[in-house]
């Protein structure tokens, strides 16, 4: 596997800004009046148990949904106003499952690269180097449906990459990878830290631990902490965080 | 919401599945479309209600939108449709170009104003469509109306006009109805034409020594030509040649359809003096035969030695006669009679005899109008229009006259003829093949100078009605029919294991 | 334009590299082959009766004008294709938008440079192609049997342009219902209903009144193709499913929307 931490140093991370965001599906809640800034150039955890209004969050981010109230900021783009121009500059890692698994590795990679507007020499130069990154080499003719979890991960992320956005969403990365593809994923996401703003959503401590320096916890919709990762995990009880009854400015 | 969607779609999914498999909506069918179309209307309200509680103006914008977006291509899909109906550009694909009206008809359709054209059919009849196609043609090219009935359901119009048979057609002009059981093009042209009650003119049949017989419905007949003949407007009138001693005054034309015994020199004399005073003659011939035409005709530039025509080019004739006896004939010289017939448009004969050319005065004007192929050659043998014999070495070979026309100018009047060698080919057997029909009957029109009436005229009988072989369907069917499956299947289980192994 | 190229490119890679693709296309080609052989068969026993020397032959008026290639073959199996249009099609149309709603994919698409219209133009796309190509092999073998019988190629050229823009209005319902649901199941049902709805209104004739009915006629999709059975092609029918089309197309794209605001 080629080395994470090669390509550029130059930190261009853009600032992602949420102010009073709110998001209803029917009398349901998702997110309700979430404040939140997420600092360029950081590696900033999205935490929370499952329901807590994470994923709905990430999607008022890339415009997929439209907030309800409130709005929220994109390197100053609205994802509601300017939805392609933020997608321009969004890269975004999803669950495993969320790729085309009749298609091969390498024509998926060019596929999503053509998506994203490369075309020619551009387009070809970043599929080989997102491969290389990645370490996707020796199975870019592999239909993707045949790969392991943690080789359609790193197509996941690879896909994500080719346009070398300065801000990468990366929802639960590692969810049902063994001990040994989690580290590898987790090691290649380190090596992006301080070059550009990531998004990560998790609701595994010890992946927040090593990887962000910033998060919040979200539970039911709604913000209940907010600062340094180890100030925020670094207590006797972290999980009473998450837990309903217990609330922490 | 979504739970009575999916029964919604359910419910009249079968509800017209037992509606199109009983051709009946019952009990079952109704109550599951008036089911099925009430949870559909529920499933849409209350989704319409959850969109009102979406709030935010991002929303609602969105969505206002996206239903204008609706809107527009509904508009302009309706607008498209539209403007291309009221344009009426359509084409007639079909083989026989069957919903383009002939040029024929379509220029009569123009001397009827004020057709109107019921058709009485039975719903199940699966002629049924087609003739409603015909009918739009009519229609759009005429301006006639038109009115369909349910033959069932009006017992009294339908016994009105003596309709007996779905799929029937009743031309109505004032008073005058024509009734069209079999409406296809060329049926629709004859009854048009009768309804139109023209006068062309008066034709004396030669009678007396064994002419074709005009009233007889047989194969061998003149039946289908009197009638045509009828429907173009001519009166005919027997003429007996036994006591021929002038033509009356009143006949526009003779028509001799080959005699087989003299017609004698009284009717031969009355004959010259009829044609000297500007009549005109319709001469069908038979080789064998000496009737007198042939000599009158002589005087006239048009010899017809007692020969007949071979043309290798034609091949065995319907009723397997011998090879080359029954020529078909695509060489036309320009002329009037001939107009529209060409290499696409044959004419059929059997048992030729043919005609030698020679102006008796400067200004006359012969014709060959229809000419066998170049390899045709003539024979004063006729045991080969029964028996077939190998051609004799070192015969001469080239076009042979099939069919002349004449046109005399003398002190002031004008003499037409039109001579055949054959008459086979307007006989009921062969009168509808081809293009025959039109050659008789444009010949006549020529005689009479009704130049205006010369037409192809649209054919009566549907002609896809040939077999293919089984043995051919069968080889097709191999060859392609199972080949092309059996090639996709292939293909998509080798992509399926290479997919596996990828 | 490169997004929309990129997409095209994928559509048409994982429809035809799908297995399901050509296992749809023999079964169409197979049944249309068999169907019409069967036919041929039945149309040959019936005139050589006709025509047997008993009858009167070939030339003489004895045969019904019914019996004839067209009536006797090639109608009753265009009817019948057309309706293994509306079985088939939504088949394959229903994955299109369901699968990626459910796999979650629909989601990448949207967060490329891709707007939801360039999406629902090369699904469209794509699945046209598809059903033209069903039809091209499907008429091989008819094709063949009329070049041989020597009968013209243009007839059969109307009844295969009317066939493809039924498979083509039939491919535009199924796709439109595939955009609303993340369910395949509920695609193909929904697909069928709404084809068959417009299929033929006759069922709601002894309901409505002439002028109704005759607005419905405009609407169905039956009477519009069958002018093309019978060699017709008028501009109209072939507007029809052009707005057919856009109609879904417009629809598949407010589908977007709809997720987008959600509920």
């Amino acid at each position: 596997m080629a080395d994470a931490s090669a390509g550029t140093r130059t930190a261009r991370g853009i600032e992602v800004v949420a102010e009073r965001l709110t998001r209803r599906f029917g009398p349901h809640v998702a997110v309700d009046s979430l404040d939140l800034v997420i600092p360029a150039n950081t590696t900033f955890g999205l935490l929370g148990p499952n329901g807590a209004g994470k994923t709905t969050f990430i999607r008022m981010v890339t415009g997929f949904l439209l907030p309800s109230s409130g709005r929220v900021r994109v390197g100053g783009l609205s994802p509601v106003e300017q939805r392609r121009a933020v997608c321009e500059r969004t890269g975004f890692v999803m669950e495993t499952s969320r790729l085309y698994p009749e298609l091969r590795v390498e024509g998926f990679l060019r596929f999503a690269g053509g998506a994203r507007g490369l075309a020619g020499k551009r387009l070809a130069e970043a599929v080989e180097r997102a491969m290389a990154r990645f370490g996707l080499e020796a199975v870019a003719r592999r239909v993707i449906g045949n790969l392991s979890k943690g080789y359609q991960q790193r197509v996941s992320l690879a896909q994500a990459f080719l346009h070398d956005p300065p801000l990468l969403i990366v929802d639960e990365p590692t969810g049902g990878l063994d001990p040994v593809q989690q580290d590898e994923v987790q090691t290649l996401l380190a090596g992006l830290a301080g070059t550009r703003t990531v998004l990560l959503c998790t609701h595994d401590l010890g992946e927040a631990r090593r990887l962000s320096t910033r998060a919040a916890v979200l539970r039911s919709g709604r913000l209940v902490a907010e600062g340094r990762t180890g100030d925020l995990l670094g207590g006797a009880d972290p999980l009473a965080l998450f837990r309903p009854s217990e609330a922490r400015a | 919401m979504r739970e009575l969607a999916w029964i919604g779609c359910v419910a009249i999914l079968f509800g017209l599945l037992s509606f199109y498999a009983t051709d009946h909506l019952g009990v079952f069918g109704a109550v599951n479309l008036a089911g099925g179309g009430l949870a559909l209307v529920l499933a849409l309200a209350i989704a319409a209600r959850l969109m009102r509680r979406v709030a935010g103006p991002h929303a609602r914008g969105v969505i206002a939108r996206g239903l204008l977006g609706i809107a527009v291509a509904l508009g302009l899909g309706v607008a498209c449709e539209r403007a291309a109906h009221w344009s009426e550009l359509r084409t007639d694909w079909t083989f026989e170009r069957r919903y383009e009206l002939s040029p024929a008809l379509a220029e009569l359709l123009h001397e009827v104003p004020g057709l109107r054209i019921l058709h009485f059919y039975d719903p199940a009849d699966p002629r049924v469509r087609r003739t409603k196609l015909l009918i739009d043609e009519l229609v759009r090219a005429s301006g006639a109306q038109s009115v369909a009935y349910d033959v069932q359901s009006v017992p009294d119009e339908a016994e009105r006009y003596g309709v007996n048979s779905s799929n029937t057609i009743v031309l109505q002009l004032g008073d005058d109805y024509e009734v069209v059981e079999r409406p296809l093009e060329g049926a629709i042209y004859e009854a048009v034409y009768r309804l139109r009650k023209v006068k062309s003119g008066v034709i004396g049949l030669l009678r007396g020594e064994g002419e074709g017989d005009p009233e007889r419905e047989t194969a061998q007949g003149f039946g289908g030509l009197a009638a045509a003949l009828a429907t173009e407007g001519y009166e005919l009138r027997s003429l007996v040649t036994l006591s021929l001693r002038e033509v009356p005054a009143e006949i526009d034309a003779i028509l001799a359809i080959s005699p087989q015994r003299q017609i004698g020199e009284r009717a031969e004399d009355a004959l010259r003096r009829f044609l000297a005073r500007g009549g005109a003659l319709i001469a069908l011939l038979e080789p064998g035969v000496d009737s007198g035409l042939e000599t009158l005709l002589g005087e006239w530039g048009i010899s017809a030695p007692d020969e007949l025509v071979i043309d290798p080019a034609a091949g065995e004739g319907l009723g397997h006669e011998p090879e080359g006896v029954c020529p078909l004939a695509y060489n036309y010289e320009t002329h009037a009679i001939t107009r529209g017939l060409d290499r696409n448009r044959m004419t059929f004969f059997c048992g030729v005899r043919p005609f030698d050319l020679r102006k008796p005065e400067v200004d006359d004007e012969l014709t060959a109008v229809v000419l066998s192929s170049p390899r045709a050659w003539r024979t004063s043998d006729r045991s080969r229009l029964t028996r077939p014999a190998p051609e004799p070495e070192g015969v001469e070979r080239g076009y042979q006259a099939i069919a002349a026309s004449g046109r005399y100018r003398r002190d002031g009047v004008e003499t037409r003829i039109f001579a055949v060698g054959d008459s086979d080919f307007a006989s009921n057997r062969y009168l509808r093949s081809l293009y025959n029909l039109d050659l008789i009957m444009n010949g006549v029109h020529w005689a009479l100078a009704r130049d205006p009436q010369i037409a192809l005229r649209p054919k009566i009988r549907d002609t896809v009605q040939f077999p293919l072989p089984v043995q051919n369907s069968l080889e097709l069917l191999y060859g392609v029919g199972l080949l092309v499956p059996e090639l996709l299947l292939l293909a998509g289980g080798t992509l399926w294991l290479r997919q596996r192994a990828a | 334009m490169n997004a929309l190229r990129a997409l095209l490119r994928k559509e048409l890679a994982s429809l035809f590299g799908s297995p399901t693709a050509y296992l749809t296309l023999m079964l169409v080609a197979l049944v249309t082959a068999l169907i019409f052989f069967d036919h041929l068969r039945l149309y040959n026993q019936i005139l050589f009766v006709y025509a047997s020397s008993n009858m009167g032959g070939f030339d003489t008026d004895t045969i019904p004008d019914y019996v004839n290639l067209w009536d006797t073959v090639f109608f009753p199996v265009m009817e019948t294709l057309g309706l293994t249009l509306i079985g088939a099609v939504p088949l394959l149309t229903m994955r299109a938008f369901a699968e990626e709603r459910a796999r979650g994919t629909d989601e990448l698409l949207v967060t490329t440079s891709l707007s939801p219209g360039q999406i629902v133009v090369a699904k469209f796309a794509v699945a046209f192609l598809f059903v033209t190509a069903m039809m091209a092999v499907s008429f091989v073998y008819p094709a063949s049997a009329i070049e041989r019988g020597g009968l013209g190629a243009e007839h059969l050229a109307a009844v295969f342009l009317g066939l493809t823009l039924h498979g083509i209005g039939v491919a535009s319902i199924g796709l439109a219902c595939s955009a609303f649901t993340s369910s395949q199941l509920v695609a193909a049902v929904s697909g069928w209903a709404v084809a068959f709805v417009l299929w033929d209104f006759s069922w709601l004739q002894p309901f409505v009144g002439e002028s109704a009915a005759r607005t419905l006629e405009l609407l169905s999709l039956h009477p519009r193709y069958g002018s093309f059975s019978e060699g017709i092609v008028a501009l109209d029918n072939v507007a029809y499913f052009g707005a057919l089309a856009l109609v879904s197309m417009a629809l598949a794209r407010f589908s977007f929307d709809l997720r987008r605001v959600g509920s």
